[in-house]
């Protein structure tokens, strides 16, 4: 039978938990945010223990970062975790950081893909195609796509993490089902990336040679090639530079320099 | 542009960072969003999304993970959008003024996530002297310094600098305008490139040339390729469900039958 937290205190760490950048900073990250989210929680827990509480909201300043999305589920489980020390005076506190930190990483590649690489992605496509014809449901649409998602990972990761703990994750890992779901989560998120390469880049070259009187019209040329084969050379030119290491910025610098010049020679468009 | 304008579209600024802040990355920043509100704001919500729509191409893939940033698109895209219908020009005219803009403003916001970092020490000392509001207070106080700057700023350069920007769009050669609108075509190859670099697995690469091939010479749309591409996760899903299934059981009688050789 799985714990339930009480609904008044599920409703607050679930509402507090949108205002988890609210305070980030290079030092502590989301810590401050985490903090005030399951703050009402650890004044339950240690309401009768003034030292043990103070412990407890510092263990919670230190760093934390991680996508938001996922990050109640976090929470819930450290709420479980700090119930079960302050019951158990032989648990050991510090597990509840390494736990907190060892999970950054792999929550954050799920959110990330998923958040970031499809749910963002294909609201704003779908978005932005209704709203490039002027259409108000352009933005409604945006909001939807992405938020129905935000708000279910958000609710059922509450919880799912107060209720089930890590073992729900170690199940998921150790059964190899989490790196599954992932990877199929990437199946989708590949395609959409080839669709929008082709679709929405749109690079093409004006440039007509005058050969001998014969008209050589060059985009004609690379259509025959493979159709958008600029914009595919754009993308793979920059996730190459992307994986040596070449910071975003001067990607961005560099796009944005050689576009302009390129652009104002009339050798693209 | 008039006061209230002014006023209205410093609030749209503040908004995009409210909605990371406090409002759990509803994606109000995106230009899409913004583009409307601009436009309802500058009283032509058409042009505003269509200019939105086209900042919003350009920015697909502008990824905000983690620390490393590379440009805020929520102000940008606000001050982008509000520029063009301010001085009825398109988008090349959009991207001149969304794109320093997004550099400028993530700049300025490296700057605030070094400064708030002083603060969290002040939060240390609170805890520590049981104050649990102040930290609190803090909390949100860092989130009202946020909107207050992209208020000031967007409010400021839009309502002081509204000769200027006219100036600076009139003197726009016609020259510039094509490098302008080259670079917001280039410019999302990098936002995909982002996205491939977060998604990728060589594994994965076969999915990313269905993708491809299917918009590129078969003219499927958006929606048609995830359709086509949740068809084959779930497929993919359903083998590899089986095969994992299988593994384990493999083991267990490669277990026994050591065992029994024993």
């Amino acid at each position: 039978m799985a714990r339930e937290l009480d609904k008044k205190e599920f409703n607050t760490i679930f509402w507090r938990s949108f205002t988890l950048l609210g305070s980030f900073n290079y030092e502590r990250m989301e810590g401050l945010g985490f903090l005030y989210a399951i703050l009402p929680s650890l004044k339950r827990i240690y309401k009768d223990d003034v030292e043990g509480l103070k412990e407890a909201e510092h263990r919670h300043m230190e760093a934390f970062n991680m996508t938001v999305a996922p990050s109640p589920f976090v929470m819930g489980l450290t709420v479980a975790m700090e119930e079960q020390a302050k019951e158990d005076p032989s648990f050991d506190k510090g597990t509840i950081n390494a736990l907190k930190v060892s999970l950054m990483g792999p929550l954050s590649g799920i959110g990330d893909t998923f958040f970031w690489g499809i749910f963002r992605v294909l609201a704003c496509s779908l978005g932005a195609s209704f709203a490039l014809q002027g259409n108000i449901l352009g933005p409604i649409i945006l909001l939807l796509v992405f938020n129905i998602p935000n708000f279910l990972t958000r609710y059922y990761g509450l919880k799912i993490g107060y209720g089930r703990g890590a073992g729900f994750l170690d199940e998921l890992t150790s059964s190899g089902k989490m790196n599954l779901f992932t990877y199929c989560a990437g199946i989708v998120g590949m395609a959409s990336v080839g669709c929008l390469t082709a679709s929405w880049i749109g690079i093409s070259s004006p440039l007509v040679l005058n050969i001998a009187g014969n008209e050589i019209i060059i985009q004609e040329y690379l259509d025959q090639l493979c159709p958008q084969v600029l914009s595919l050379a754009a993308v793979l030119i920059v996730l190459r530079l992307l994986k040596n290491k070449v910071s975003t910025m001067k990607i961005t610098i560099g796009i944005i320099v050689i576009a302009f010049v390129l652009g104002t020679l009339g050798i693209i468009a | 542009m008039s006061l209230i304008q002014a006023i209205l579209v410093g609030c749209v600024a503040a908004l995009t960072q409210l909605e990371g802040d406090w409002l759990g990355e509803c994606k109000l920043r995106e230009p899409v969003i913004t583009g409307f509100l601009v436009g309802l704001i500058m009283g032509d919500v058409t042009k505003g999304l269509m200019i939105g729509g086209a900042l919003q191409l350009m920015w697909m893939g502008a990824t905000n993970i983690g620390p490393s940033s590379g440009l805020d698109i929520g102000a940008g895209g606000t001050i982008g959008a509000a520029v063009a219908l301010m001085t009825g020009s398109d988008l090349e005219v959009a991207v001149a003024f969304a794109i320093p803009v997004a550099v400028i403003m993530q700049m300025l916001n490296i700057m605030k996530m070094t400064a708030f970092s002083t603060l969290m020490h002040q939060v240390d000392a609170a805890i520590d002297e049981g104050n649990e509001k102040k930290a609190i207070f803090i909390h949100y106080l860092c989130g009202f310094f946020t909107f207050s700057i992209y208020f000031l700023f967007t409010f400021i350069v839009l309502y002081f600098g509204s000769n200027v920007i006219n100036s600076i769009v009139e003197s726009i050669p016609d020259w510039a305008m094509n490098g302008l609108g080259a670079i917001a075509t280039v410019l999302p190859a990098m936002g995909f490139a982002l996205l491939l670099n977060l998604l990728w697995d060589v594994k994965l690469v076969p999915y990313f040339i269905v993708g491809f091939v299917a918009a590129a010479y078969l003219g499927v749309d958006m929606v048609g390729v995830c359709a086509i591409a949740v068809a084959i996760a779930l497929i993919m899903f359903e083998i590899k469900s089986v095969q994992l299934n299988a593994v384990p059981a493999a083991a267990i009688g490669a277990e026994k039958d050591e065992w029994e050789d024993d």
